[in-house]
């Protein structure tokens, strides 16, 4: 994982410094879901790993597919990933692109994970709280997961503040051992 | 493992007392490979160089690479647990042991956890393990003497307190020994000892505690080990930790000596995880700060002035400077000091002591080459009485080994040579000791005068020895206060020279030997 996101990192940021200069930053962002979407694809798939498809034939199969939905700078984002083999990266860098976004947007997601489905209200107060105290927008997603045992887990980013009955029974257990 | 059950209620009480279940944020990262103890995490953007990262399965490492997506961290213990995939978490803290006087007569493992099966070490403080060495203004200059009980090393390279003596040589050549002697012979001395044991075999440092505790030792020693067996990262740290368990006495205004026994071992260990972290190799494979692991462990041996203990102990300690002596002990390839780890920590250390193979077979043990083994500062420690008397050891060896090589060919000598080469064969013989057996001061002076001033002469070299012993022993017996006024004033007036002179003629004309 960490490895690929070394090698997708400047795509990425190539991509979105560009759709940010030409403020087309939805549009990008269209795109490379959409191109992302067509490489995740299991016949598109088997495709790209096939080592006797010959590049511009890959090429010309992957642009046929996304049809109109590329304009210019996307075609050129495609046949450069061809070009350099990258192709199958493709989902990840929509991936770190979108995640760019998010941070020029000053937004942050944050995973919600709790023992019983909490209230609108409370996911409110609680992504207020978040808020204030990272600085930024919050983007909550709620899952709910019995094994937690008790109270909530919020994870954002590598930032991870666990206030579940079963992490603090886990920290009970350390603690006692020493 | 003998636990009290009002202990273990107790240490459980206070620590559910002190549990707090406030939910803190933490950095989380997921494990992407594990390989030979070392494992890559992606995530953990706020790693600290040398944090503790916590795994599942109350496994912890060590963060040593900090790289743009990913922390390269090495596994303290066992990694078999750990998968691709785990989440672990960063800690916050950096690598800490327990110190104080409650580890004293323990033996513990690079983390300061007790091996030994006396329970637990109830270590009130804990220290991190890598610090900074004092700098130049809290330091004073090497001024009292270690006396290692060993005659050739107290005359001919003294060690004093604060100092770093190297001891290196081929395997079996006696390192261990010589360090295990000098730590038996620091018994009323002041000093607390800490051997540190790298990567050796478990049987053999069974055998030195064994050794320890027979002599008495163990009530002033503190046994760090890191076997063969124990992982790479535990042997790299061995080194640091015990070096953190001497420094508490050093910065209270004590004293302290610590034996790194080997820091080849060492080397290896660290060479093994940088390899495998992907650091470059460099000579010998080891990689590029390799010097450097060993510079910044032995600069933390020093001796502190008043003034540094004062402020470090917040005045509680006053007018008392604090020292910590290193003894590292280096394993040579047949005799190679020019190899990469023994020329490194040779240019660190403050002097060496050179062990040989062939001095070794030949008897004289333990077996040091006098030429090549220097001391560059214990000078200024050495105790007035040998400093006195053993000059004239080093010279008369010098001498006599040149001569030794020049008289091989000559088939008659003159007179003046015939003696010098008696005198030199003499002094050989008189420099050899027995393992586990360190001379107190006053018995070192009481041979070095009677080797000085010609009462061996008449004496055969192979019973030079036993007339040694029975001297000392006659000496406590018939003269026990003038040899106690050598031992408490460390020095020889000329009143008690003559005395003693006396008393030698006393001996050689009443007794055999």
């Amino acid at each position: 994982m960490a490895d690929a996101i070394t090698i997708v990192r400047p795509y990425a940021v190539a991509a979105f410094r560009l759709a940010k200069e030409k403020k087309t930053l939805p549009k990008w962002s269209e795109m490379l879901d959409f191109a992302a979407a067509v490489a995740l694809d299991p016949q598109m798939k088997a495709v790209i790993d096939n080592p006797k498809v010959v590049a511009g034939d890959l090429e010309r199969l992957f642009l046929s597919v996304c049809e109109k939905k590329l304009d210019k700078a996307g075609e050129n984002m495609v046949k450069l990933l061809v070009e350099y083999g990258r192709l199958a990266l493709l989902p990840e860098v929509a991936q770190a692109f979108e995640e760019l976004k998010a941070q020029d947007e000053g937004m942050l997601e944050a995973e919600i994970t709790a023992a019983v489905k909490p209230s609108d209200s409370e996911v409110k107060a609680l992504v207020k709280r978040l808020e204030s105290k990272f600085g930024k927008k919050i983007e909550a997603s709620v899952k709910v997961d019995p094994e937690i045992i008790g109270g909530i887990k919020i994870v954002i980013g590598d930032t991870v503040i666990d206030a579940s009955v079963r992490g603090q029974l886990q920290e009970l257990a350390y603690a006692l051992k020493g | 493992m003998q636990l009290s059950t009002s202990e273990i209620s107790e240490l459980i009480k206070s620590r559910l007392e002190n549990f707090s279940t406030s939910a803190e944020a933490r950095t989380q990262g997921t494990v992407i490979s594990v390989t030979d103890g070392i494992v890559r995490i992606h995530g953990l953007s706020n790693a600290m160089a040398g944090e503790m990262i916590e795994f599942p399965g109350n496994t912890f490492g060590l963060a040593l690479n900090l790289e743009r997506d990913s922390v390269g961290a090495v596994v303290m213990g066992d990694y078999e647990h750990i998968t691709e995939g785990d989440t672990c978490k960063c800690t916050g803290r950096i690598l800490e042991v327990p110190v104080g006087p409650e580890l004293i007569g323990r033996v513990v493992n690079a983390l300061g956890q007790p091996i030994d099966g006396k329970g637990p070490v109830n270590a009130k403080m804990t220290d991190k393990v890598e610090k900074v060495a004092p700098g130049v203004i809290a330091r004073k200059s090497v001024s009292q003497p270690v006396q290692t009980g060993l005659k050739s090393i107290d005359s001919m390279v003294p060690v004093g307190r604060g100092q770093r003596e190297l001891i290196i040589g081929d395997r079996q050549t006696g390192k261990t020994a010589v360090a295990v002697d000098t730590i038996i012979n620091q018994k009323g001395q002041n000093m607390t000892c800490i051997y540190v044991a790298i990567g050796q075999k478990a049987s053999t440092i069974a055998n030195v505690v064994r050794k320890l505790e027979e002599n008495g030792a163990m009530a002033y020693t503190i046994v760090v080990a890191a076997a063969a067996s124990d992982s790479a990262a535990l042997q790299f740290l061995a080194p640091y930790a015990g070096c953190t368990m001497g420094e508490y006495f050093r910065d209270r205004g004590e004293d302290a000596l610590i034996v790194y026994d080997d820091l080849t071992k060492q080397a290896i260990a660290y060479r093994q995880i940088s390899l495998l972290l992907r650091r470059p190799p460099g000579r010998e494979a080891y990689p590029g700060d390799v010097f450097y692991i060993h510079s910044r462990l032995l600069e933390r041996a020093a001796r502190v002035n008043e003034d540094y203990v004062e402020k470090f102990t917040k005045g509680k300690v006053k007018g008392k400077t604090g020292s910590l002596t290193a003894l590292p002990v280096i394993e040579t390839a047949a005799g190679d000091v020019s190899a990469f780890v023994p020329t490194n920590v040779i240019s660190i250390t403050d002097g060496q002591i050179f062990l040989e193979t062939d001095l070794f077979n030949a008897g004289i043990r333990p077996a040091i080459n006098a030429g090549i083994s220097v001391s560059r500062v214990g000078g200024a420690a050495q105790t007035k009485v040998i400093k006195k008397l053993g000059g004239g050891v080093r010279l008369a060896l010098a001498q006599y080994r040149e001569l030794a090589a020049f008289a091989q060919f000559a088939s008659d000598l003159d007179e003046a040579t015939r003696k010098q080469l008696d005198r030199g064969r003499m002094f050989t013989e008189l420099m050899k000791q027995a393992q586990y057996a360190p001379l107190s001061i006053s018995d070192m002076a009481l041979t070095l005068l009677a080797a000085n001033k010609g009462y061996f002469d008449d004496v055969p070299v192979a019973r030079a020895l036993a007339f040694e012993a029975a001297l000392h022993s006659f000496m406590h017996s018939k003269y026990k206060n003038l040899m106690d006024k050598i031992e408490t004033t460390k020095d020889l007036g000329g009143d008690d020279e003559k005395a003693v002179e006396a008393a030698i003629q006393d001996f050689k004309a009443n007794n055999a030997y």
